[in-house]
């Protein structure tokens, strides 16, 4: 009985630390606490305004969505801010609070369910790099130690030149191309460690690499050629009885 | 023989050693007691200290009190902590020296001058409330 | 989160809104009853067949047959959320346990409240609630009264196979009034709900997803609210709970007594919890047509006030005129001494906005047996046209719970949110869900919800009364028009005339509207309690006469407005001055005779809409204070015309000889010769001032501090401090 009770405490500690290596997206990047603190570059004063074209964008986001509905519209101008701008601060949500005509809480509601709304400020590239079962399995571990040996920074961080962010994430549904990394809209597949390097060299001389895979593949077609439907496909009346 | 006339003696002296008829009165009236005694000693406020030592042990010593003290009339009203700190002594048998001959050794935690007890009265010791007031009352203001 | 209340009001209308548009369109179409009662439909609970409205929920029907469903997130006056997943039911035939809460019934269903499945459905809910709860219940303000704790006893398993560490959330600062310890929330969000739907301040919110859900303002705020201490109420278990009342008191060891609130003129339910003699805290009763289940922030929190400042001994003024205690048989014959003097009209009385009938009546009586009819009230209203004579010119006619059927309305100098917060949340239930559309004329303030603003002059009154004004054609079309004047707009010498106004407007609306006979569109908004009652005792609004006319005596019942200063009275008069704080009338006084607190006394106040209502003895006076009407009755016997009633009973029969209203408990007296009224109005002189109509209280930090009872407490002290200055001001060292 005694002996029992300590079994099973010593392996919920266990557990408990299995649990503890591993954190989500949710805690660890995309602005990690629920609660907004006022910092020099993130507090209600900092100004912040739409261009004129992400303006007329808004507009017709809003005129998608019934009269008397803006606040459907939350999530894509939340998206058009944080492009505008980079990340999310406390000014942009209330400025698309603003928009939209709703209080700023309905805003900051969205903005913190969702992990890819960055509430902290990232760098110019961000680099999400997928380490979930599939991506582990074909060697996101090297992936991972090249970057991080490339940039000086561990998951979590910012190049103090302000250029990339590294973050390890979960599946982003492109396991046929494992190991991949999301650098900023683009995905990078099939990757090596050369390869990141040279994504990365790129992206420092300002160049955007084009993505996709690096394996030479086009798509998520297998690796080894196909291994069915590979004849032309047959005509109209195939295997049809010869009567009709 | 001679005992009885010695408590003859007493009574007469203690019916004639106040002062004459009015003396008499004003005693019993002031101390509800006529006993005579040897005087001791007169403190520097004018309380008087007798012994007797004829008495029973406890009744044997006692002080008759002055009729003002510290600018207070105490005529009438007379209360035991009239006494000063080195009579005390004396007069409730902690010892039988009196401090007419054996002088109180000067402390500086003694008074210069003697004060009464002021329990019962507006300056009485209060202790400090270690519960808060259910309610607080509204003070005046003070008038101009 | 699941949370569509436009969905989830247009999928059971009728079920939600208690009262209100559905239940009303009912009540008007009822030739169509029986029509509609073919459409009910048979449901089962545990077997008990019961007929159900189309749209009705699970929960519902299951109440409907008395059996409670337990829940947590589940708010009658609230949106539907289904968060919680405490009222699973298991339903015959139906696969899943379904949350009764938020599903609506079919035909025939056998709802099982009691089957292996819904217990274990509860159970395992249960489990999952309490994983990251605390196990703090011995330290925690909600012990005892607290949902979880009340439904895991009932409903959860005996035993814990949780062995991972729990989660912790940071607590927020939101005022002065609230404490959270939000590791103790289950997220349930009745309060982000209340906020935004009920109070209108959409200022909480849940932000995070998963296991890191937290509901929160976000940003560092306040929650800033006249109604914010309701979420103390509504929050099933102990994450927000009251800063003032915080280990103060258990809810097994208080005294509970049902009162009246009257720190404004709506009369809020109230239960007043006691201890050793001691106000606890204050919490909302059950009222329907008065405050449903909520009250006010300065209901719920001044009670701190009742213990400071008080008057607990009679005083009198020496030589040197310092105010000195003494007895009641020195000031009680000093008093009459100095009334035995005076006749007429060297004699007078101004009473405030927190006396009771029973005192009015006394003192009316005390002084018309002196001859004086000089009897007046802090409050002005005007009394030119018909005054007080009808008393259908000074109520709020329509009712509290009568704005709900209406649809249009307009408010004339008034700012309801602050001094009738809960009459300003039963505009804003109708602005939500009965297409209640306001305006507003007099100073622009936020009210919670969208009005059009008319203007500020009262100029404009005058346009709307004359049909000159867009707005007229507005109001002419409206079915069900409503018309608030505040008490505080007729303040001024103009009073009469924007009465006059209003009351045409109101004729005119109610004449086009075609309204039903009942249907009542004059309404006056009074901001003290004891007015309704002073003027239908003939108590002559306003101390014009007095100022006009200085008397020997003057009596201030409770007067702490300031309406008369010493300057405005001759040297040598002599002032009595009964209450039950220390404020601005006490300082001024030759005799101070203390009288008792709404708390400590059984008496009658009549609240705006003129509904006659008690309070009852929660604790007793402090001190030698006693009952208001008895210092008057024992004053009177020393004068020499004792007053003819020695119990309660018999002052509330000579109250139901004056005006039998005031003794009809919880019954609205009906008024009506709106029109007489308004032919009278036609008399008075129509200028107005062309100043702007702004009523005193405009913001939120006027709210807090209006009469000697929030005056003197501290916790509103706190509350003004942290609006002006930021929570972070009042912020005290935590001691849990």
């Amino acid at each position: 009985m005694f002996l029992s009770a300590v079994v099973r405490s010593a392996v919920s500690q266990t557990a408990r630390q299995v649990r503890g290596l591993h954190r989500s997206a949710a805690r660890a990047g995309a602005g990690g606490i629920f609660v907004h603190r006022d910092t020099p570059d993130n507090n209600a004063d900092t100004p912040f305004d739409f261009t004129e074209e992400n303006k007329k964008r808004i507009e017709a986001i809003i005129s998608m969505y019934p009269l008397g509905h803006k606040q459907a519209a939350t999530i894509p101008v939340l998206d058009v801010a944080q492009r505008q701008h980079g990340w999310l601060p406390i000014a942009a949500m209330n400025k698309v609070a603003e928009v939209l005509e709703v209080a700023p809480m309905r805003v900051y509601e969205v903005a913190t369910f969702y992990t890819m709304f960055l509430r902290q400020p990232v760098g110019k590239y961000f680099i999400q790099i997928c380490t979930t079962t599939p991506c582990m399995l074909c060697n996101s571990d090297s992936i991972l130690e090249a970057i991080q040996t490339k940039l000086g920074i561990k998951v979590g961080e910012t190049t103090p030149d302000k250029m990339f962010t590294l973050l390890e994430v979960e599946c982003l549904g492109a396991c046929v191309n494992a190991p991949m990394v999301q650098i900023n809209d683009n995905y990078y597949e099939d990757l090596t460690p050369k390869d990141i390097d040279d994504i990365i060299d790129e992206l420092k001389a300002g160049r955007v690499p084009p993505p996709g895979p690096r394996n030479g593949r086009l798509s998520c077609e297998p690796a080894g050629g196909l291994t069915s439907l590979t004849e032309p496909p047959t005509g109209p009346g195939f295997g049809v009885r010869a009567d009709l | 023989m001679a005992e009885y006339a010695n408590v003859v003696r007493r009574a007469l002296g203690q019916l004639g050693g106040h002062g004459g008829v009015r003396g008499f009165f004003v005693q019993l009236f002031r101390v509800n007691d006529i006993k005579t005694g040897a005087l001791v000693g007169v403190d520097k406020y004018g309380n008087k200290y007798f012994e007797d030592s004829k008495y029973f042990f406890g009744r044997h010593r006692w002080v008759i009190y002055t009729t003002e003290m510290n600018g207070k009339n105490t005529m009438w009203e007379v209360d035991g902590s009239m006494v000063p700190a080195e009579w005390h002594r004396w007069l409730h048998c902690m010892g039988d020296e009196p401090p007419t001959t054996h002088p109180p050794e000067p402390k500086k935690f003694l008074a210069e001058v003697h004060q009464f007890n002021v329990s019962g009265s507006s300056q009485q010791y209060v202790p400090f409330s270690t519960t808060s007031k259910k309610i607080h009352e509204w003070v005046p203001p003070r008038a101009q | 989160m699941l949370r569509l209340p436009v969905v989830s009001r247009s999928l059971f209308p009728a079920t939600l809104i208690k009262g209100g548009a559905a239940a009303t369109n009912n009540a008007r179409t009822a030739a169509t009853a029986t029509a509609a009662a073919s459409n009910l439909l048979e449901v089962f609970v545990d077997g008990n067949p019961i007929m159900v409205e189309p749209g009705t929920t699970v929960l519902q029907a299951c109440e409907k047959v008395g059996m409670q469903i337990p829940r947590f997130c589940y708010h009658e006056r609230l949106s539907v959320a289904g968060n919680c997943r405490m009222c699973l039911v298991e339903i015959e035939k139906v696969p899943k346990p379904v949350a009764a809460c938020a599903m609506p019934v079919m035909k025939g269903w056998n709802i099982l409240t009691n089957s292996d499945k819904t217990r274990r459905a509860r159970e395992g809910v249960m489990e999952f609630l309490l994983a990251n709860h605390p196990l703090d219940c011995p330290i925690c303000d909600q012990g005892g009264e607290c949902d979880l704790q009340d439904q895991s006893m009932q409903f959860g398993s005996d035993r814990s196979r949780f062995t991972e560490g729990k989660r912790a959330v940071e607590d927020k600062n939101i005022g002065p009034l609230i404490k959270t310890i939000m590791t103790r929330c289950i997220q349930c969000t009745r309060c982000v709900r209340f906020a935004s739907e009920i109070a209108g301040v959409e200022d909480l919110g849940t932000t995070g997803r998963g296991n890191d859900l937290q509901i929160g303002t976000y940003v560092e705020k306040m929650f800033m609210s006249e109604l914010s201490g309701n979420v103390i109420d509504i929050c099933p278990v102990g994450a927000l709970t009251s800063k003032p009342y915080a280990f103060t008191a258990r809810p097994w060891e208080t005294r509970k007594t049902e009162s009246i609130d009257v720190l404004d003129a709506v009369g809020s339910n109230i239960v007043v919890t006691t201890r050793g003699g001691e106000v606890m805290r204050i919490l909302p009763r059950l009222n329907e047509d008065v405050n449903e289940e909520w009250i006010s922030d300065k209901t719920r929190f001044a009670y701190d006030g009742l213990k400071r400042q008080r008057l607990t001994q009679p005083m009198v003024k020496d030589e040197s005129g310092q105010l000195v205690p003494t007895t009641w048989e020195d000031v009680l014959t000093r008093a009459a001494g100095a009334l035995q003097g005076v006749e007429g009209n060297d004699v007078a009385a101004i009473v405030g906005g927190l006396v009771d009938a029973e005192a009015l009546i006394s003192l009316k009586d005390l002084l018309n047996h002196l001859n004086s009819e000089n009897l007046c009230t802090e409050e002005v209203f005007p009394m030119a046209g018909a005054g007080s004579d009808l008393r259908s010119n000074y109520l709020l006619n329509t009712g509290i719970a009568g704005i709900e059927e209406a649809d249009l309305l307009l408010l004339v100098g008034t700012n309801p949110r602050y001094e009738a917060p809960l009459f300003n949340a039963r505009i804003r239930k109708g602005w939500l869900h009965n297409e209640l559309q306001v305006a507003l004329l007099g100073k622009e303030v936020d009210l919670s919800y969208t009005y059009d603003h008319l203007g500020e002059s009262a100029k404009v009154l005058q346009e709307i009364a004359s049909g000159t004004h867009p707005f007229s054609k507005v109001l002419a079309e409206a079915k069900h028009p409503v018309v608030v004047v505040g008490s505080s707009c007729l303040q001024k010498e103009d009073g009469a005339a924007i009465m006059a106004a209003v009351s045409t407007i109101a004729q005119n609306a109610r004449v086009s509207s075609g309204a039903e006979e009942t249907w009542k569109v004059l309404n006056v908004l009074h901001r003290v309690a004891s007015q309704v009652a002073a003027l239908d005792l003939g108590y002559k609004p306003g101390v014009e006469t007095i100022r006009n006319n200085p008397p020997k005596v003057l009596f201030l019942l409770g007067a702490d407005a300031g309406c008369i200063t010493r300057q405005d009275l001759p040297k040598d008069s002599f002032i009595i001055y009964q209450g039950h704080h220390g404020d601005v009338g006490a300082p001024m006084a030759d005799i101070l005779l203390p009288g008792a607190a709404y708390t400590e006394k059984c008496s009658t106040y009549v609240n705006t809409e003129g509904r006659a209502q008690q309070t009852k003895v929660a604790v007793t006076a402090p001190g030698m204070a006693r009952e208001d009407w008895k210092i008057i009755r024992a004053i009177s016997e020393l004068v020499g015309v004792t007053l003819p009633y020695d119990t309660l009973d018999e002052v509330r029969e000579r109250l139901a000889e004056v005006s039998p209203n005031l003794v009809r408990y919880d019954d609205v007296e009906e008024a009506n010769y709106f029109k007489q009224a308004h032919e009278l109005s036609k008399a008075v002189d129509q200028a107005v001032l062309t100043g702007p109509l702004a009523p005193p209280q405009l913001t939120v930090k006027d709210f807090y501090m209006t009469d000697p009872i929030s005056r003197a407490s501290q916790t509103m002290a706190k509350c003004v401090k942290a609006v002006t200055e930021g929570a972070q001001a009042v912020e005290e060292p935590l001691i849990c």
